[in-house]
């Protein structure tokens, strides 16, 4: 424009000089120097409307190029103006982060996203793409620069990302991240748009789904989900296995996807089973059966097996999620278990019986010789020697039926593990035991103190009690030092919800470093004496274990022996 | 003391102890034996029809469980029988070696069975059942 008015101002000078120079000589040759003013003024009259004229015709033809150029402009501006509004109210009214990069000065723009979704203060946001970089995670990074340069140097088409985005409060956000990019003439990048939108909800559901569903194709359980058309009153087909189904069936996914649970059916299935299967699915019910049912190479195997139907919104049943265990061996064990328990229980049985039997066999003799030897007590006998064998033979036959008696309680006990209870005082089993050992207790005068009066009375088994009081008394009488006078002391204590029996003597004790196991135990004789059975203290835990007790012995060789006896009431 | 008792079983010895505990003890002026249920129920066939009426006929019986040909059970499902209703009134004692607590829960199912008793037979034991009939 410049160069333009000058040319334009430089002809006119020239045109004018020359034509100025040119009039003077015209004028001076032709004239006289009175005309010579004259026309000198109508010359340059001349002159000034002529320039004029061109001057008006020159200005005239720029001003109207100068309007339509000004309109231009200002509808370009008006556009200019329209588009920037529209880019506003998006960024605004969008949730997405929207970026604005200048590729070239690398100064980068972000919308108000940056607050709202990413918690950063507007004087915190990093003017350069460095700022945005640094914000991504670590792990993500690397990929990401690689893809987004890749898109900015134009070997890909297109450009999207998901990353995570470090938030103002150190955490990470999911993004997916999309940019447009915008070129120069020369077709270069310059600018890139992008919009970031935040899916750390969509990822978070995202990985619980996937975490969810390692439970299916990781369960050792099969699983197995069938199509719903409960209508036409058979199993739906199946539309879903785990890789569990396909180890327990030999069936590969695509083999069975689309099939009826039908083809598992076979000849040794249960029919009972099956039709209950059937009802639960017309009635829409949760139902467990247990089956043979068959491989694809038809061995058969043990499935139990659960159906539960599932229900989308409206409430319709949409699914059939079916959890299935091979029990094959389960029930193989508990064949072998019952078969078991059975002859256990026939063992049981004939053993039971064969005590009885042996043991009224033993009797029936044994009570004879009693008999016997009762009618020759009332036969006087001269004969010394005949008198000190019948003795010998007298005791010796008590002691066999005392042993035998003792056999039988044990029998009896371990036959008849519940017993009756009543309410028995302490005091009246004293008097019995006391009378029953009247003979010895006269003999060897022991000092007995008793104290019970805290538990005058006992929920227990009167002969039971009675038997463990008289074995404990004839076992401290047997047991008793030589050295030293008997003395036995019996209490009765209640400590909360227990009754503590304490039957306490100063006899030779039993040595509880060596037969600590054995004392309570079967046939166990701590001490060479000729009358000891070995039962005593086996019956005494039997009966205390039977009444629901328990028996603790604390022993001393020749100090002495507690006996604890502790029941819950 | 009764006249005459009925002791059932199939041991000698027992049925010999027996006869001599109850004649020390005058329990009863006759004791009449029988070695099984077969030969006890013999002995009530042959009194059902004797023309003797006024024969002698037991008034206790003494009766072993465990017994060859017929044991104490059978025996005693013929006795309580409607064949032998005329002799219902004749109670029966239990006396047996017996620990099975089976046998004892079966005796309470009989009324008949007065007392269940465990050999030997004994002077006290009759003393005792002396009292318990009211002799």
């Amino acid at each position: 424009m410049k160069s333009k008015t000058l040319q334009i101002t430089l002809i006119y000078t020239i045109i004018s000089i020359i034509m100025a120079a040119l009039c003077h000589k015209l004028l001076t040759t032709y004239f006289s120097s009175s005309e010579y003013l004259y026309l000198s003024l109508i010359k340059d009259i001349v002159f000034i409307l002529i320039t004029g004229l061109v001057f008006s015709l020159i200005l005239s033809k720029n001003e109207k190029r100068n309007i339509t150029i000004f309109e231009k402009l200002n509808k370009t501006n008006e556009e200019i103006k329209e588009s920037n509004e529209k880019y506003d109210i998006v960024a605004k009214a969008t949730s997405d982060t929207i970026w604005d990069w200048k590729i070239q000065e690398d100064s980068i723009n972000w919308n108000k996203g940056i607050e709202g979704v990413f918690g950063y203060d507007p004087a915190e946001v990093g003017k350069t793409s460095k700022w945005w970089f640094d914000k991504i995670h670590p792990e993500d990074s690397i990929r990401m620069s690689i893809k987004l340069y890749s898109f900015i140097e134009q070997k890909t088409e297109k450009w999207q990302d998901q990353y995570r985005f470090r938030c103002a409060d150190g955490s990470y956000k999911y993004v997916l991240d999309r940019g447009f990019l915008l070129k120069d003439e020369t077709g270069r990048a310059i600018r890139m748009i992008g919009a970031i939108q935040d899916i750390t909800k969509q990822k978070e559901e995202e990985q619980r789904l996937k975490l969810l569903e390692t439970v299916i194709t990781q369960s050792k359980d099969s699983i197995l989900i069938t199509e719903a058309n409960s209508s036409e009153r058979r199993i739906p087909k199946i539309v879903y296995v785990n890789p569990a189904f396909s180890q327990m069936s030999g069936y590969q996914s695509n083999e069975i996807i689309g099939k009826s649970p039908n083809i598992f059916k076979g000849p040794k299935s249960d029919s009972d089973e099956l039709k209950k299967l059937l009802r639960a699915i017309k009635n829409e019910e949760e139902c467990l059966i247990e089956t043979i049912t068959y491989t694809k190479n038809k061995e058969e195997y043990w499935v139990r097996f659960s159906m539960i139907p599932i229900f989308n919104n409206e409430g319709v049943i949409s699914h059939w999620i079916s959890i299935q265990r091979d029990i094959t061996d389960e029930k193989k064990l508990e064949t072998e278990k019952e078969h078991l328990i059975r002859e256990l229980t026939q063992n049981n049985k004939d053993l039971k019986q064969f005590s009885y039997i042996t043991s009224h066999n033993l009797r029936a003799p044994l009570s004879n010789l009693i008999g016997l030897l009762n009618l020759i007590e009332d036969i006087p006998i001269e004969n010394e020697e005949l008198q000190e064998i019948l003795a010998g033979f007298t005791k010796s036959t008590h002691l066999l039926n005392e042993t035998i008696n003792d056999l039988v309680k044990v029998i009896i006990i371990k036959d008849n593990p519940s017993m009756q209870k009543e309410e028995v005082s302490l005091k009246e089993v004293f008097e019995n035991v006391f009378s029953q050992l009247s003979f010895q207790i006269e003999l060897h005068k022991p000092i007995i103190k008793l104290k019970f009066d805290k538990v005058p009375e006992l929920i227990t088994n009167k002969a039971y009690i009675e038997s463990i009081l008289l074995n404990l008394l004839t076992n401290s009488i047997k047991y008793k030092s030589e050295n030293r006078k008997l003395k036995i002391s019996i209490t009765a204590e209640q400590i909360e919800q227990r009754t503590i029996l304490t039957f306490k003597d100063n006899g030779i004790g039993i040595d509880l470093e060596r037969n600590r196991d054995k004392v309570f135990g079967l046939y166990q004789r701590f001490h060479n004496y000729p009358d000891s059975k070995g039962l005593g203290l086996y019956l005494v835990k039997s009966q205390v274990e039977t009444m629901g007790g328990t028996i603790s012995i604390d022993s001393e060789v020749n100090k002495g022996t507690t006996f604890t006896i502790t029941f819950k009431n | 003391m009764l006249e005459q008792i009925l002791c059932i079983d199939d041991d000698p010895i027992t049925l010999m102890l027996c006869k001599k505990v109850i004649s020390k003890s005058s329990f009863s002026r006759e004791v009449i034996t029988a070695q099984n249920g077969e030969e006890a129920l013999h002995h009530f066939n042959v009194l059902k029809y004797a023309k003797d009426k006024a024969k002698k006929r037991p008034e206790l019986i003494f009766l072993d469980l465990n017994m060859p040909i017929m044991g104490g059970w059978e025996f005693l499902d013929h006795f309580t029988s409607q064949d032998y209703r005329e002799f219902n009134t004749v109670p029966v004692i239990v006396l047996s070696s017996t620990i099975d607590p089976e046998d004892l829960a079966k005796a309470k199912k009989y009324p008949i069975i007065i007392d269940f008793l465990s050999k030997p037979i004994t002077q006290p034991m009759l003393e005792y059942l002396k009292k318990k009939i009211d002799l």
